[in-house]
């Protein structure tokens, strides 16, 4: 599905990403893990620019527009189905359908919050779940995620891990934490100083590895599964 | 000594040469007090705040009714013309003309139309709306600039431009830039109060009337009136209502007589002309020594008008800028409730919602009553009014800042805790409004301050509209000039974001 040959990437004129090639293909479910840092999001803004057509991003930044009200914020990953004339009609009044659509998914991320409230007025936890809703909302094939679970607690971030792997055929998820999350997945990358110095799938994956990937000892060797 | 020198830091150093300035500019100006007896004068005055007469006034309704109709209008039709080219901003052309058009003061704005459509309604609602358009181009453009990219970045990808545009970066800045209206609405009921002092029939007609006849007791009244139409625009003025008063507005003006179209053809063609050129009516009549007369009239204007019009504004505006910096820093600290206590405070903050509601045009008036025609009513007009203003903006700040442990509620408390959380963004603003003050001190030659305002005043009454043309084409480059080299300052020195313009 896409596929990267000797990529090097500055982000703010720090060389993030190093000779890096890759190529991922359709259907696979990836994990992609390293410290902070290691060009994780830059990776994966690169992976989303060649695939913008058809996956949906739930960015880091998270894009989320504090005046508005949680279902607009929602509603806003639906705006390329609908003519801007629909668009502009739903900013000042929410037409039913989507209104009813986004509270359902809200519903499903356990995010009950009233669909008018201003999205200045909730937390943290619930931020990056209107994000993730609005990535969903996208109703795309692939999704794309850049820590999208980091502020909830393992409980929940794993449901909604477990709900986001079932909803897209592709995924490609950065997870800051080894935990047990990666047992989702069919394949796990790991980024270091912008070169990836790990790639193995889900059989091949051993604790120790990890560990090993982690500790700052093992910075040379390169584990090619 | 050389040792305390190093810790005089970047603020205190701009703090002195503020001070240095002015205090140059001061000794220059004409400050002296020529009174016979302000005393009696003050008691008068006094005396008829301390017993407003609400009913001396006929019209009284209608008078303030009228100065919220032309404020509505004006901002609207403000607007109407300046939301859109917020969109083209970025083309160096229209904000070239827009600064010219902002440069020039609503009051002489009006001037202009009152030459072309005479005392009709439509003279003070195109005073207010031009340069006010000009001005809303510009903030939301900047306001806009200050949009964040990520909501457009993140949406899907083959979302239309409009969507983009609408979802990703207007919806950002709706609050600020509401914000931003609600704040004009409140200096466009100044503007349109101030417009009455030109002969419009709104509160600063009756106001100038009153006070010059020495009817303190009705003149007490209007103002008071007037500070409490302002300071409760939060009551009365709902977004819902608005609508309605629109509709109102547009029903109630004045009868708008006929314009005679000849008329506004004879001003355009002919009167706004130099002598040299007038009754020229085609190209081959140019002759030398027309031209000579022409450049002759604009050298005579330019060195006898213009430029002594230019040192005594620039004279003026410093020293005004360093008493508001005084009245500022001064308020503001009073107005710090950890500091003063919350009676106190709550009495300061009363006084600074007067002292920012009344416009310097009639603090300047009333002041000039006491003083006698100098410089020193307008100064202390211009520091009272925007000294208030800065010091109202910054205790919205203060209000938020969080104490240290150690901080004891003293004054030298909040020199160390307080005073160096604030001061850059006060200085900022304060260099915000040199701007502002610069273009208001034009104004208050109508008072008989000899600042560029006056000459230009003089060549309308006198009917020689060419010298006041050019005369307010200097205005408008020497506030341009100033408006560069200041934000050339500021863009060195502070990244604060300035709220209100």
């Amino acid at each position: 599905m896409v596929k990267i040959d000797n990529l090097t990437l500055k982000y703010a004129d720090k060389l993030a990403i190093r000779q890096l090639s890759l190529s991922i293909a359709s259907g696979e479910k990836v994990a992609i893990i390293g410290p902070s840092g290691s060009g994780k999001s830059t990776l994966l803004s690169h992976l989303y620019s060649l695939l913008k057509e058809r996956a949906a991003f739930c960015s880091q930044k998270q894009g989320l527009v504090d005046g508005l009200s949680t279902y607009h914020n929602v509603y806003m990953g639906a705006l390329s189905r609908h003519h801007w004339t629909y668009n502009l009609i739903n900013l000042i009044v929410p037409f039913s359908t989507p209104l009813a659509e986004v509270e359902a998914l809200c519903h499903q991320l356990s995010l009950d919050v009233p669909m008018s409230k201003v999205l200045s007025k909730l937390s943290g936890g619930q931020r990056q779940r209107v994000a993730l809703a609005r990535a969903l909302y996208q109703q795309q094939a692939t999704f794309i995620g850049d820590e999208p679970f980091s502020a909830l607690d393992p409980l929940m971030a794993e449901q909604l891990l477990t709900m986001v792997l079932a909803g897209h055929s592709t995924c490609i998820i950065a997870l800051h934490d080894k935990s047990g999350a990666l047992r989702h997945f069919d394949r796990i990358l790991g980024l270091r100083n912008g070169e990836l110095c790990l790639d193995v799938t889900q059989d091949a994956l051993t604790p120790e590895l990890i560990d090993n990937f982690y500790s700052p000892e093992t910075l040379a060797l390169v584990s090619n599964a | 000594m050389p040792k305390s020198i190093s810790f005089v830091g970047h603020w205190q150093k701009v703090t002195l040469i503020l001070w240095a300035i002015a205090l140059v500019c001061f000794l220059f100006s004409d400050t002296e007090i020529i009174s016979l007896d302000p005393w009696s004068e003050l008691q008068r005055m006094i005396q008829g705040l301390m017993t407003p007469d609400f009913f001396a006034t006929e019209y009284l309704l209608e008078a303030l009714w009228q100065t919220i109709s032309f404020a509505l209008l004006g901002v609207l039709g403000g607007l109407i013309w300046g939301a859109p080219l917020a969109l083209l901003y970025s083309n160096r052309f229209i904000a070239a003309g827009c600064a010219v058009i902002r440069s020039i003061h609503e009051i002489f704005w009006a001037l202009i139309f009152l030459q072309i459509f005479g005392l009709s309604p439509l003279t003070g609602i195109l005073a207010i709306a031009l340069p006010y358009g000009a001005t809303f181009a510009r903030v939301f453009f900047d306001i806009l600039l200050q949009s964040p990219q990520s909501t457009v970045e993140t949406l899907p990808a083959r979302t239309d431009r409009v969507s983009r545009y609408f979802y990703g970066k207007i919806s950002h800045v709706m609050v600020p830039i509401l914000a931003y209206i609600r704040y004009r609405f409140e200096c466009a009921l100044r503007s349109s109060a101030v417009l009455g002092f030109i002969g419009m029939p709104t509160l600063g007609f009756y106001l100038e009337t009153a006070f010059r006849q020495g009817h303190y007791h009705e003149g007490a009244a209007l103002l008071i009136l007037f500070i409490a139409l302002i300071g409760s625009i939060t009551f009365w003025c709902r977004p819902r209502l608005i609508i309605i008063y629109l509709v109102l507005a547009l029903f109630t003006l004045p009868s708008m007589h006929s314009i005679d179209a000849s008329l506004v053809w004879r001003f355009l063609s002919q009167d706004i002309l130099p002598p040299a050129l007038q009754g020229v009516t085609d190209l081959s009549q140019l002759d030398l020594s027309r031209i000579n007369e022409l450049i002759n009239w604009g050298k005579s204007v330019f060195f006898e008008q213009a430029i002594p019009g230019m040192l005594v504004t620039l004279l003026l505006a410093l020293s005004a800028l360093a008493m508001s910096h005084l009245v500022s820093v001064t308020l503001s600290a009073f107005a710090f409730k950890r500091l003063t206590g919350k009676f106190f405070s709550v009495v300061i903050r009363l006084l600074l919602l007067i002292l920012r509601s009344i416009p310097e045009y009639i603090f300047a008036f009333i002041f000039m009553l006491l003083l006698g025609p100098s410089m020193l009513p307008a100064m202390l007009a211009l520091a009272l009014h925007n000294g208030a203003l800065i010091a109202f903006l910054t205790i919205k700040q203060s209000d938020n800042v969080v104490n240290s442990s150690v901080y004891n509620g003293r004054i030298d408390g909040y020199c160390y805790d307080v005073l160096p959380k604030i001061y850059p963004n006060l200085m900022g603003l304060l260099f915000y409004r040199f701007e502002v003050i610069l273009r208001e001190t034009a104004i208050f030659g109508m008072l008989g301050v000899a600042t560029l305002g006056f000459y230009i005043d003089s060549g309308f009454s006198e009917i020689r509209y060419s010298t006041a043309l050019l005369l307010m084409a200097c205005t408008a480059l020497l506030n341009i000039l100033v408006d560069m080299i200041s934000r050339q300052l500021l863009r060195q020195n502070t990244q604060t974001a300035l709220a209100c313009r």
